[in-house]
């Protein structure tokens, strides 16, 4: 039997060199992806590329203030990801409320509601500063303190208390069942 | 530098206004006019628009007035032909239970968007939009909260929705900002 703890190390360095991120942009954030990404910054030289799926990204980047509508997504598509993942927040928004401290529809610390790894300051970050943080992120990942998803699992009732404090008890089937007559609709229609 | 006169939007106003005798109108300057217009009359003058080449719907913008009493709905509209923007105006009043409107949807479905916008914001009801309970933008609101009415309380929904209390402490001892 092999004991593949000893391989730890070795999975943390491959781990940290193909970062997949999921094409979840929020709030202003987002309009410094498309510099990141293409020719001037380049960030497919660290083996990273943005990933339409949910189900096989490595890295969440909430690029900006988050609502309570956009929560709800952003916790249904951090959960469905497989372990081990990671989650950067840009800029003050995510990490305090930002300019919008005393407004009615953004939330105010998102690490109440899911775990953040590393935080950038700044509104908004410049893709340098991204990077920045992207490497910091690879550090940790390589050292194993990028834990957000263990902590994740081991306080996960103290996440979920937060998230139905805001959201209302069963939040996630009401949502469901929401959509469905609209849904339905949509069938008829066709 | 005399009196400048926009003699197209001039005519314009007058052709429309000649059709629309419950209707005011004015020339605000080059290529913007305005109208202002009683509630009950909202689909008969956005027909009359659309018959005088009025084809896009640009927005539906609320206004509070709470001193008045009132909200005002102001309809944006632009006329590709004739490249002139419309503002119609129309006031009703701000209570939730009177604070009703015939949709328009049926003569520029765009206005579907706008209505519910407003029904979110500023809880207009618009009769006739059959999407105006469903969840948009705002999709926990609790009942009877429209947070871009002018009477709304702010900080107080704040304090209680999200649980943060440092940054308003009143003596300033625990300020975070």
């Amino acid at each position: 039997m092999v004991d593949w703890r000893l391989f730890e190390p070795l999975f943390n360095y491959a781990r940290k060199k193909s970062l997949w991120i999921v094409a979840f942009c929020t709030g202003c954030g987002g309009i410094e992806m498309p510099p990141l990404m293409t020719s001037r910054y380049d960030l497919e030289r660290f083996g990273m590329m943005p990933d339409p799926s949910p189900r096989q990204y490595d890295l969440f980047l909430i690029t900006g203030y988050v609502t309570p509508k956009t929560l709800k997504r952003i916790i249904i598509t951090y959960e469905m990801a497989p372990d081990p993942k990671y989650v950067l927040a840009h800029g003050s928004c995510p990490l305090n409320g930002g300019i919008y401290w005393d407004a009615y529809n953004a939330i105010k610390h998102l690490d109440k509601y899911i775990p953040v790894d590393v935080v950038i300051a700044g509104c908004m970050p410049r893709p340098e500063a991204v990077m920045d943080g992207i490497q910091k992120i690879m550090e940790m990942i390589e050292n194993g303190t990028a834990d957000g998803w263990k902590r994740y699992k081991e306080n996960y009732e103290w996440y979920k208390k937060n998230q139905d404090e805001l959201f209302g008890e069963g939040w996630r089937e009401r949502e469901a069942r929401r959509w469905i007559p609209w849904l339905m609709d949509k069938k008829k229609e066709e | 530098m005399g009196e400048v006169k926009w003699e197209r939007e001039q005519m314009l106003v007058d052709k429309i206004l000649e059709k629309a005798p419950y209707a005011e109108g004015k020339v605000r300057r080059e290529r913007r006019i305005e109208f202002s217009i009683p509630a009950d009359r909202i689909r008969d003058f956005l027909m009359l628009l659309k018959e005088n080449d009025f084809e896009l719907m640009l927005q539906i913008t609320t206004v509070d007035w709470p001193n008045d009493g009132e909200l005002e709905l102001i309809y944006q509209m632009w006329s590709v032909t004739h490249r002139t923007h419309a503002m119609v105006r129309t006031r009703i009043p701000r209570d939730l239970d009177k604070a009703r409107m015939p949709t328009v949807k049926d003569i520029y479905p765009v206005a579907e968007t706008y209505e519910r916008d407003a029904h979110d914001f500023f809880g207009v009801y618009f009769e006739g939009n059959e999407k105006m309970e469903m969840p948009w933008i705002l999709d926990d609101t609790e009942q009877g909260l429209f947070p871009h009415r002018k009477d709304f309380d702010m900080l107080t929904y704040v304090k209680k929705k999200y649980k943060l209390l440092d940054r308003f402490d009143e003596d300033k001892d625990n300020y975070v900002i």
